[in-house]
């Protein structure tokens, strides 16, 4: 009885204080890294092989910086990216790759783990890069690989600016061409 | 006068010609900083009765870089003057025709409007892709900084600085890669 109130109760705890939200499950987990498969035979075996990942040595998390001061909104935030208080652009396309699917797609919040603003704002920031043509090789396979070979007035180059990321109306550019 | 100054008043007076990359730079934001170039704005000696300004030397037009949608949102107005005249044409359109002429509308329109600007604008070149002709080129002796960093395409990083670079995320232990 004992044993099954304590397991109860680190359940909870899991639910309460994991950053993902994934804690809850009703069927077991898979804990699959990597799908293999390959013919025996007859037989095509398909397996599922549980790796390390190949990220865990390079993570960069706040708590394990030392010199780094906690601004106050980024105290508060649970999310790791809120807390390492990244001054993060559209342009930084070794940070933004790290979000984003080998096809390109970003990946979604139970996977990324970012709180809710994070998550719209890395978002918009990976479609900002792959407009620009910055994360070309991160693309469908149909896609054409040179940003300059696409359609219209897609093969320009275009920048982006960041602070249009949460205006509710982006407002109406000032005509510079009028005195 | 001793050599140092006469050299000093020749350098003062001379014409110098700069050269100003346009690769990833807003045409319309770098207008107002060629214009102060060509007009002579930087220099101490400015006056406006005064023939002091500089030549400056666009490269790689055809690269420029416009914010967000205004590729297709920008329009260029011509009238032929006939009645029904009227045309809009679209910045993207404008830069397919020819890729000097966004830039060059640009400079001229970031001037004030008076009968010296088409003779100011007789001092600016521009070049679609890299190559300078010689004899423009041999005159060139300073460069122009650019306003915005020029964008690194992660195809363009080796793959192991990719590898190495610190990782912000990482994935749950349940996921698949793909």
């Amino acid at each position: 009885m004992s044993l099954l109130s304590t397991k109860a109760f680190s359940f909870l705890k899991n639910a309460v204080t994991s950053p993902y939200i994934r804690a809850l499950s009703v069927t077991s987990k898979l804990n699959i890294k990597e799908l293999r498969e390959y013919k025996e035979g007859n037989k095509l075996i398909i397996e599922g092989v549980s790796l390390p990942s190949p990220r865990s040595e390079l993570l960069v998390r706040a708590e394990k910086i030392p010199d780094l001061v906690p601004t106050k909104d980024s105290e508060n935030s649970l999310c790791y990216l809120c807390k390492l208080d990244l001054d993060v652009k559209h342009t930084d396309v070794l940070i933004l790759s790290q979000f984003v699917r080998s096809d390109g797609c970003m990946l979604p919040r139970r996977i990324t783990g970012l709180c809710r603003m994070q998550q719209k704002k890395v978002g918009r920031m990976v479609t900002m890069a792959q407009k620009a043509g910055l994360l070309i090789n991160l693309t469908p396979s149909f896609c054409k690989k040179d940003p300059k070979k696409r359609y219209g007035y897609k093969k320009f180059n275009t920048y982006y600016d960041e602070k249009t990321i949460f205006w509710k109306r982006i407002p109406n550019q000032n005509d510079r061409f009028k005195r | 006068m001793s050599a140092a100054k006469r050299v000093q008043q020749w350098a003062t007076f001379a014409r110098t010609w700069h050269v100003f990359d346009c690769k990833w730079q807003d045409p319309y934001q770098s207008a107002n900083l060629i214009k102060k170039y060509l007009l002579g704005l930087h220099k101490p000696i400015y006056h406006p009765m005064n023939d002091c300004g500089d030549v400056v030397v666009c490269v790689n037009s055809r690269d420029i870089a416009l914010r967000g949608d205004e590729w297709r949102k920008r329009a260029y107005f011509h009238h032929t003057g006939y009645p029904g005249g009227a045309s809009w044409t679209l910045a993207w359109e404008v830069h397919n025709k020819d890729p000097t002429m966004i830039i060059k509308k640009a400079v001229y329109r970031a001037m004030k409007g008076n009968l010296q600007r088409r003779h100011t604008m007789q001092r600016l070149f521009i070049y679609p892709g890299e190559e300078i002709p010689d004899d423009v080129k041999q005159n060139v002796t300073n460069q122009i900084r650019q306003l915005r960093l020029v964008p690194t395409r992660l195809d363009h990083i080796p793959e192991e600085e990719v590898q190495k670079f610190p990782k912000v995320m990482d994935y749950p232990s349940d996921y698949v890669l793909k």
